[in-house]
């Protein structure tokens, strides 16, 4: 299916099951542990064994040689295979640091064995007998030097790194009130509470995979690249996922060590990364340095905008995208952006839930609010005044369907703006208390996405996609989709997802998975719907799927016997066309926060949260506001407290665990409240729906940043707000 | 050395007898790998995020008591007498959910699901323990649990609808079989030492604590395995090899909990949880610290014997029991002696433990009636972080308001918990003032260098040294009030 016309009235739109609060349909297989993760695949019959990966000690440099035989003669080991081993391999196509082979210390951690033994514990100990020598070189690991050297990438993810519209320095310099400031983010893990894990199983060519993927194709591809197999040979699956946002979008060490130490035992071999690997030996998302001007009539009408920010990665590698969102957001007729990229030799920097606009709007959000300061408005009327309904660099360009306005309004009214006072002005015992507000902000991205839906006798319709539900609720959604589609119960549709032996879906990431593999769903639906009604002689236009039957006119026949004893099948592919490239399309929302901070100590607790968000159709109210809710929190995380401290002499990151990154707990977290805008977006998709699982974050640390100062008085332009930055600028605790 | 006795214990409704335990071996890799029961899962095998937990039924004082724990760090060998109750046990045999599973469904508390077996066993725990928890008891016995994709909130909403709606008659497991599995704990407790396992991976289970002493005058070198919250990491994180380990958290000697006139003595193996009760009654200033250390599954299992032997100078409990002027008594075969607390630490990493001795009690004396007394924990992260600093503060004051009596024990402030005595002595008879709070204050300087890490700088760890003696001086004169969110909980 092409989708190059905005959408009409379709079977969707009858809502019926799209759109209401179905409950997530495997919560029962997850509410009693059944549900099988990467790592518990098991067949009583097959004899696994286990492998444990040794990392490297060194950020850069070589391998000089290694010494595997204590470890090879301890108990029960079965095989160690070394990266010399395997020597250098061809590279996937999404990784930027190799995973595994060759003399060659990218980066700390970075795997140089794995040994596998007939007990996790035999491996664990033998792994730790693993000599290695290595020869180091110097390494740059901080980025406030490194940016000094940075460079202007050829372009980023298909745009330009620079963008420049109007005067900007010429209105800077022209405005009557003008703002400039300087903000960091540091580095951040995903930490999702699953790491990665994989098992190993040859048959001769051929490799079947278990694994915890967001994405099934790119590792399949990935994974045959690096270990010079045909695609084709492997079969990879990953059917049940602890968590992803982002850290599982790309081939991860533990397939291959796992690929690569199955081959060398001859037996099946299940490697998980531990946990500290997850942060040296994955990625993360980058710190940055980001700077914002701002400039404006006394009126709050932006003259100026401009924002620049700087990022580190391995050579090679891409940078964050943090000022993307500030060529969008805010009207302004002279504009700058700018985005460099600093060599780093630290572990590879990637996307994290929301790339680019979570750290972007951590920067751009404080910004405006210190400039509404600046010019004495209200910060929700300040950006009121900025908003825009055409793309502010190409003016030709309208929004497909933007609703900020209606958020900060409707988020101000809600959460009771108005009792927002002057900062440091509001005192309850020992706490300060303040309100902070941030506009949330994120694209929406179309990926093709295809599907297969079949239809039995007995009238059930199994849908397959090698789409990955991460948490998400792809499972609840594509269900919802195929029962609305084909006018039967959601409990006679079985969702089947995360098998590289279905069609290629969009997969899970940059919050497209939802609109995008439902669409594909949907046009598979079509397909079956055609099929059906040609099969029955009835024309495919007026035929009406509703109640398990199909009708035309006044026949009516039930799907189980149109299906009759073969079964009906249709599959297809969603493409999109240019519609993107006439209408802008992004999600919008606001975020509104209060804060406690004590006045003795600097410890800020979060007291309520409100996000208002305008993302098209909501498909289920339930899991999307689960979504929302979920990034909230993560928000409150990069606020307060999740910081990768680095050890600019070594090398590497030291909390790489998570007594030392420290995600929120729930006591971190207060009332949380979430609504909706009801709306619809044709241009997005059939399903008119667009994404929302990164919105969430998009602005929310911003507003806690916010919120703190209004609390305070103490603004803190580098992140996390910990209380070390806040006391010394406290208010006298008499 | 020679075998004698095995390890018994129930798993869900089987008798298990094990001859071969791994002296590092942990309860989690047991039962996913040994056991094929994956439901139980591993996040990060260093106790941070309840993903592992299950529920440990032993007997105490003769009541069979079920407690919540990570079998990630919980060391195979000192489940001996134990019954262990996994995720897999809690639906009925039909399949039915039990309520906690069923309310985390209806509540949609799950989402990628991986943290969701270990939030169903905290719940389930928490059934167990109280018919009727409120907000505050929910919150605590969720400490232990993260989850990164819910927001939590969904999750504590399934908790209240449990305590809301509690059916009268539901099939549990652990109710359906206690009479029968109290006989059986009992008939297990090992009656003679016993030992397994060859030099290197030795695992020693002494049958009482004369037998503990004799271990360790024969082997120094051994290490003591009391909750498993500290050794369970040296296992996991740092791949250390013990031999032999030796578990003294099934010795009833070291379990009890005396009261008397001058104070509480409480025995090395008393966990934080079973301990806390008793400190709060007498001392009730101490609950804000105490719902703060760990979650409950490391409560349920950590042993004050044992933050206090492992010589952190970032435990929390040392140094309000530094301040509360807690004695030490340890033990050997020659005998027993005791020490002040704050003596035992020497400086960074050294203590006063003689070869062969352990820690057997703890005696805390009860402050008078009109001590003035509070604790206070600074965390980057409120709840489950270890202390950046930990400060409590302890004053008498005489009938004019003259300070009589003043002890300031800090963690996080020098390689070991160390008294403020410079402090004290510029509070000691002087008036209870803000004037002499703002002078002691700068008494700090004199008594603590801290460090800079990542928890913290130098400077705000002194800078919120002072504040913390500002708030107190403030809370002691009811001019502020502690704001804190599980005060409510009895
Ligand atoms: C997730 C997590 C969170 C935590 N949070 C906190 C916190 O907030 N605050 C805090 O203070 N601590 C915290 N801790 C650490 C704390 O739980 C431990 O210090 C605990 O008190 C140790 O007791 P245990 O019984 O588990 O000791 P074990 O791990 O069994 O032993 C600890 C040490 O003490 C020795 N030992 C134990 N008993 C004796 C004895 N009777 N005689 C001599 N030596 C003995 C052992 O040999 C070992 O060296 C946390 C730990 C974890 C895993
Ligand atoms: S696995 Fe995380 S606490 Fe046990
Ligand atoms: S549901 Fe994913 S971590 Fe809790």
């Amino acid at each position: 299916m092409q989708f190059d016309k905005p959408a009409t009235t379709n079977p969707i739109d009858r809502l019926k099951v799209v759109g209401q609060p179905v409950h997530r349909i495997d919560g029962q297989l997850k509410a009693t542990g059944r549900a099988k993760y990467a790592y518990e695949w098991h067949d009583p019959n097959v004899p696994y064994v286990y492998g444990y990966p040794v990392g490297a000690a060194i950020a850069k440099g070589h391998i000089v040689s290694m010494d595997v035989s204590a470890a090879k003669e301890a108990p029960g080991v079965l095989a160690v295979v070394t990266a010399l081993d395997v020597g250098e391999r061809k590279k996937g196509k999404f990784n930027t640091a190799k995973l595994f082979g060759g003399s060659e210390i990218q980066h700390y951690h970075q795997a140089v064995a794995v040994v596998v033994a007939e007990t996790f514990e035999q491996a664990r100990a033998a792994a730790a007998l693993v000599r290695v020598e290595y020869a180091e070189e110097i390494g740059a690991f901080d980025l406030k030097d490194a940016m000094k050297t940075a460079i202007k990438p050829k372009d980023v993810g298909g745009a330009p790194p620079d963008t420049a519209v109007g005067d900007f320095d010429g209105a800077f310099k022209a405005a009557p009130v003008s703002f400039d400031a300087t903000y960091t983010t540091p580095d951040q893990s995903h930490s999702m509470m699953e790491p990665h894990a994989s098992i190993a199983v040859w048959d001769g060519e051929a490799l079947t995979i278990w694994t915890s993927a967001q994405m099934i194709d790119w590792w399949r591809s990935d994974l045959a690249t690096t270990l010079d197999v045909e695609k084709e040979k492997i079969h990879l699956m990953s059917p049940f996922i602890g968590g992803g946002f982002g850290g599982k979008l790309f081939l991860r060490a533990d397939a291959v060590l796992a690929a690569f130490g199955a081959k060398a035992a001859r037996r099946p071999v299940k490697v998980a990364l531990p946990r500290p690997f997850m942060v040296n030996n994955t990625t993360h998302r980058p710190a940055t340095i980001q700077r914002v001007r701002i400039a404006a009539e006394h009126t709050g009408k932006i003259t100026a905008i401009g924002h620049e920010s700087w990022s580190g990665d391995l050579p090679g590698g891409q940078l964050e995208t943090a000022a993307m969102q500030t060529r969008l957001l805010y009207a302004g007729e002279n504009r700058m952006t700018a985005m460099r990229l600093a060599t780093l030799d630290l572990a590879e920097g990637n996307a994290m839930r929301a790339p680019g606009e979570a750290p972007g709007m951590m920067a751009l959000e404080i910004a405006m609010d210190e400039m509404a300061e600046k010019l004495d408005i209200d910060p929700v009327e300040f950006r009121i005044i900025n908003d825009t309904q055409v793309d502010p660099e190409k003016p030709e360009r309208p929004f497909s369907h933007r609703d900020l306005v209606s958020c900060l309004r409707l988020g101000a009214e809600r959460f009771g703006w108005s009792d927002r006072g002057r900062p440091a002005s509001r005192r309850e015992g020992n706490w300060l208390i303040g309100l902070g507000v941030a506009a949330a902000f994120r694209n929406n991205l179309l990926v093709p996405s295809a599907a297969r839906v079949r239809l039995d006798h007995e009238g059930v319709i199994t849908v397959e996609t090698d789409m990955t539900d991460i948490g998400t609720g792809s499972y609840t959604i594509i269900a919802q989709t195929a029962a609305e589609m084909m006018g039967v119960p959601i409990e006679k549709v079985v969702v089947r997802l995360g098998d590289s032996r279905f069609p290629v879906s969009a997969g899970s990431g940059g919050q497209f998975g939802a609109n995008c593999s439902t669409t594909g769903v949907y046009a598979a639906c079509v397909k079956l719907r055609e099929a059906i009604a040609q099969k029955l002689g009835f024309n495919s236009e007026d035929a009406t799927f509703e109640n398990g039957e199909v009708r035309s006119g006044n026949r009516s026949v039930p799907l189980a016997e149109a299906a009759g004893s073969e079964g009906l099948a249709g599959e297809d592919t969603v493409e999109w066309a240019k519609l993107a490239d006439s209408h802008q399309q992004s999600t919008f929302g606001a975020h509104f926060v209060e804060v406690g901070v004590d006045i003795a100590t600097g410890e800020s607790r979060i007291r309520r949260m409100l996000a208002v968000c305008a993302a098209g159709r909501i498909l289920n109210p339930i899991t999307a506001r689960s979504q929302v809710v979920g990034a909230m929190t993560m928000g409150v995380g990069s606020a307060l407290s999740e910081e990768l401290a680095v050890d600019v002499g070594r090398g590497f990151f030291v909390n790489h665990d998570l007594a030392g990154y420290e995600v929120p707990v729930h006591a971190d977290i207060p009332h949380q409240e979430v609504i909706f805008m009801d709306e619809t977006d044709p241009y997005s998709s059939p399903m008119k729906a667009k994404g929302i699982a990164e919105l969430g974050l998009c602005g929310v640390s911003a507003a806690i940043a916010n919120a703190i100062y209004n609390a305070t008085g103490v603004r803190v332009r580098e992140y996390p707000i910990t209380l070390d930055k806040l006391i010394g600028g406290l208010p006298d605790v008499t | 050395m020679q075998q004698t006795g095995r390890i018994r214990l129930i798993l869900n409704d089987e008798d298990i007898v094990l001859d071969d335990v791994p002296a590092t071996g942990t309860l989690l890799d047991w039962l996913r790998l040994r056991r094929r029961l994956t439901g139980t899962k591993e996040g990060c095998a260093e106790g941070d995020c309840g993903a592992c937990t299950v529920l440990v039924g032993r007997l105490l004082d003769g009541d069979l008591v079920y407690e919540s724990v990570n079998a990630c760090i919980r060391l195979l060998g000192s489940l001996n007498a134990t019954h262990v109750v996994t995720v897999e046990h809690l639906a009925a045999p039909d399949g039915a959910l039990h309520p906690v599973q069923q309310a985390l469904v209806d509540h949609h508390g799950s989402q990628c699901g991986f943290c969701t077996p270990g939030f169903v066993m905290s719940l389930y725990g928490l059934w167990l323990a109280s018919d009727r928890p409120g907000r505050p008891e929910i919150e605590k016995a969720l400490q232990g649990n993260l989850c990164r994709c819910t927001g939590y909130e969904p999750i504590v909403a399934a908790a209240e609808a449990v305590a809301a709606t509690r059916p009268s008659a539901v099939f549990d497991p652990i109710e359906r079989t206690r009479a029968d599995v109290k006989e059986k704990l009992a008939a297990l407790a090992p009656r003679q030492t016993i030992r397994m396992g060859e030099v290197g991976n030795r695992v020693v289970i002494p049958a009482d604590v004369g037998a503990l002493a004799e271990v360790l005058a024969a082997e120094p070198k051994a290490t003591l395995v009391a909750g498993c919250t500290d050794v369970g990491l040296w296992v996991t994180k740092q791949m250390r090899a013990l031999d032999p380990v030796v578990f003294i958290n099934h010795l009833q000697e070291l379990q009890a909990i005396e009261r008397s006139d001058g104070g509480l003595t409480i025995g090395a193996g008393v966990t934080y949880t079973q301990a806390f009760a008793a400190l709060c009654e007498m001392v009730p200033a101490l609950r804000p610290l105490i719902d703060r250390i760990g979650g409950a599954q490391v409560r349920n299992m950590g042993t004050i014997g044992g933050n206090i032997a492992n010589g952190s100078p970032i435990g929390d409990t040392p140094p309000p029991l530094i301040a509360l002027g807690a004695t030490l008594a340890l033990r050997a075969t020659a005998g027993r002696r005791e020490l002040p607390l704050e003596d035992y630490f020497i400086e960074y990493g050294r203590q006063d433990r003689r070869p062969g001795e352990f820690v057997e009690s703890l005696f805390v004396p009860a402050p008078a009636a009109d001590d003035r007394f509070a604790v206070y924990k600074l965390s980057k992260r409120r709840d489950e972080d270890i202390s950046a600093l930990c400060g409590a503060f302890r004053i008498a004051l005489d009938h004019a308001g003259t300070v009589t009596y003043a002890r300031l024990c800090f963690g996080g402030m020098a390689g070991t918990p160390k008294r403020a005595t410079h402090v004290e002595a510029a509070l000691r008879g002087k008036p209870w003032t803000e004037a002499t709070i703002v002078a002691a204050a700068m008494a700090f300087e004199q008594d603590y260098t801290p460090l800079s890490d990542w928890r913290a700088t130098a400077a705000y760890r002194m800078l919120a040294a002072r504040n913390l003696l500002m708030r107190f001086y403030l809370e002691t004169t009811g001019e502020t009030a502690q704001l804190h969110r599980f005060e409510e909980v009895a």
